[in-house]
């Protein structure tokens, strides 16, 4: 009896210890950090200084500022539509990768192929869409031969609808794999089923596929909502510093040395994520399902 | 009948998909053939030339495009990364490990480990830059503060890694070895450890890709000396050449390399295990 209890205080005694290094990591380095943004929002912002006496001088100015309010509406606006768009892209994708494909060598070739775009470095990727959508950029010479324009499409590149076009494709891929593995968690015999009682398919996506996907789905928006609500670099050079997210306003805050303003946008910027995070969580049971 | 024509259109839309992930990809390895050092980052292509890998490698005289100021951030991302990787594996065997066992609290520890993942980096490292420079005083660097931040990101996913790992293990083969009187340290090492190396394997493989290529954590966080994404970044600003984007394709390259290893180191392994089990089949 005692030989057991004093065996079961070791094994919790090496669990303690095992377990002290990670969380020691990320409390000094994950926590702290988040905790001094909301602290240092509240500090007094002179020209080149700043100083710890609490004030709400930044907060004012954040929701009294067209620019600040707008980049939070901006960045709201940008990820909704990405959100969509990365859905739109990724969801018949998944559905044919994780559901049609029968062979199994077949599907996992097709999940290499989404996921070799990541060996290049992200930032020449963003980079990479300057020739793609430029006014004399490889679509609008494509389409130009193609004789489908006459004129190249300028809107293309340096606007709000670059950003959108090379974030979806950037984070698209993040959409795939969780779809496609809960797709491919289905059992057949349950859409055989459903097909030998005569429903179309139309149906059987709707009331079983669908549902059955929809913790991929959620999976997919969290990645690719926790992605592009940080985001500041796809922005910054396919916009032509058109298109302020909030990471846009950190970056020149900071840049400036503007730690309060910073840390205010920061503090806006874990609120809307928080938010996010607990609502798409809300939708779906993560622990049950996985 | 519906999937014989659902599944033609869905094939014919992976195909526009794999068009669209891969175009951006196509353009910039046709662009880093241009002409130089007068060929700029678009079309068309004045003449077909390899002047701009050349220049990577110094290998043309001066010219009014300066070559990439990559050398030395390339070595400092590399070691960063190992580093990274060391550390986030450790980390991440160590408290995945404890998993194994229920304990209070295992909720909170669970979510504070993933949360790494979850927060954006440009918080991080905003947070991270906050507290060396107003609280602490201390001066940043990539190997430390930098350093902080990449493993607070990669270490969750070395621990999802193991996790998932670990909880398909079989521990009677640790109970066998208890019984015999191992002591549980040996029994991590001979026994524990060569069963989960593949997975080991993966964590690494995460932990030094996420970090090769970390951008917003490294920022704010990594002070003067710049990491290679952050030296792209600074070339972002000033006028693009193609040289950009030959960089970018010998990187791709570089990456391809470097999987190719894990993938034989995996296989390997994997081949060991079955020799072994062999081995025993015939004892």
């Amino acid at each position: 009896m005692t030989s057991t209890v004093t065996i079961q205080d070791r094994q919790s005694k090496v669990t303690r210890w095992l377990l002290i290094p990670g969380i020691v990591w990320m409390s000094l380095f994950l926590v702290v950090p988040i905790a001094m943004i909301v602290y240092v929002s509240f500090w007094t912002q002179t020209t080149f200084n700043i100083s710890s006496d609490p004030t709400l001088a930044s907060w004012k100015q954040f929701f009294t500022s067209d620019t600040y309010t707008g980049s939070l509406w901006t960045t709201i606006r940008i990820w909704l539509i990405v959100l969509a768009t990365t859905f739109i892209v990724g969801y018949p994708t998944a559905l044919f990768v994780g559901l049609f494909v029968k062979s199994k060598t077949l599907s996992t070739v097709l999940l290499v192929i989404c996921v070799i775009p990541f060996w290049t470095s992200f930032l020449i990727r963003v980079l990479a869409w300057r020739p793609m959508l430029g006014k004399e950029g490889a679509i609008n010479i494509v389409l130009m031969k193609l004789g489908i324009i006459q004129q190249p499409i300028e809107v293309l590149l340096f606007t709000e609808l670059s950003v959108i076009i090379g974030m979806t494709q950037i984070y698209c891929v993040f959409m795939v794999g969780p779809i496609a593995f809960m797709l491919s968690r289905i059992d057949r015999n349950i859409i055989e089923a459903a097909r030998d009682l005569g429903a179309g398919f139309g149906r059987i996506f709707w009331k079983i596929i669908f549902p059955l996907s929809l913790p991929g789905v959620v999976v997919g928006a969290i990645f690719v909502s926790v992605m592009v609500l940080g985001e500041f670099a796809t922005s910054g050079a396919l916009s032509g510093r058109k298109v302020n997210l909030l990471g846009n306003i950190i970056v020149t805050q900071v840049g400036s040395l503007k730690w309060a303003m910073a840390s205010v946008v920061g503090v806006v910027l874990t609120v809307v994520m928080g938010i996010v995070i607990a609502g798409f969580l809300r939708i779906v049971d993560l622990k049950r399902e996985l | 009948m519906e999937s014989r024509i659902i599944k033609p259109a869905l094939g014919v839309y992976v195909a526009l998909f794999v068009l669209f992930l891969y175009g951006p990809f196509v353009v910039l390895t046709i662009i880093s053939f241009q002409q130089g050092p007068d060929g700029g980052p678009q079309f068309p292509i004045i003449e077909w030339s390899t002047y701009w890998y050349r220049q990577i490698f110094g290998l043309t005289p001066p010219s009014r495009v300066a070559p990439l100021p990559f050398g030395e951030a390339l070595i400092r991302s590399l070691v960063l990364a190992l580093m990274t990787m060391v550390v986030s594996t450790v980390l991440g065997v160590m408290s995945a490990q404890a998993f194994r066992r229920n304990f209070k609290g295992s909720a909170v520890v669970f979510y504070l480990i993933v949360l790494g993942m979850m927060v954006p980096g440009v918080l991080t490292g905003l947070g991270t830059s906050l507290l060396a420079n107003n609280i602490i005083g201390i001066e940043r660097h990539w190997y430390t503060t930098a350093f902080a931040t990449h493993v607070a990101y990669t270490f969750p996913f070395a621990f999802l890694v193991m996790l998932a790992i670990l909880n398909r293990f079989d521990s009677s083969v640790e109970e066998a070895a208890w019984s015999l009187g191992v002591d549980p340290w040996t029994t991590f090492r001979k026994v524990t450890f060569p069963l989960i190396f593949p997975g080991v394997l993966s964590a690494m493989l995460f932990a030094f890709t996420l970090s090769l290529d970390e951008f917003p954590r490294t920022l704010f966080a990594s002070g003067r000396d710049q990491t290679l994404p952050l030296a792209i970044y600074g070339t972002f600003s000033v006028e693009i050449h193609p040289n950009i984007f030959a960089f970018g394709v010998l990187t791709t390259l570089f990456s391809f390399a470097l999987l190719s290893v894990y993938g034989i180191l995996m296989a390997m392994s994997v081949r060991r295990a079955k020799k072994m089990a062999m081995q025993e089949d015939i004892a």
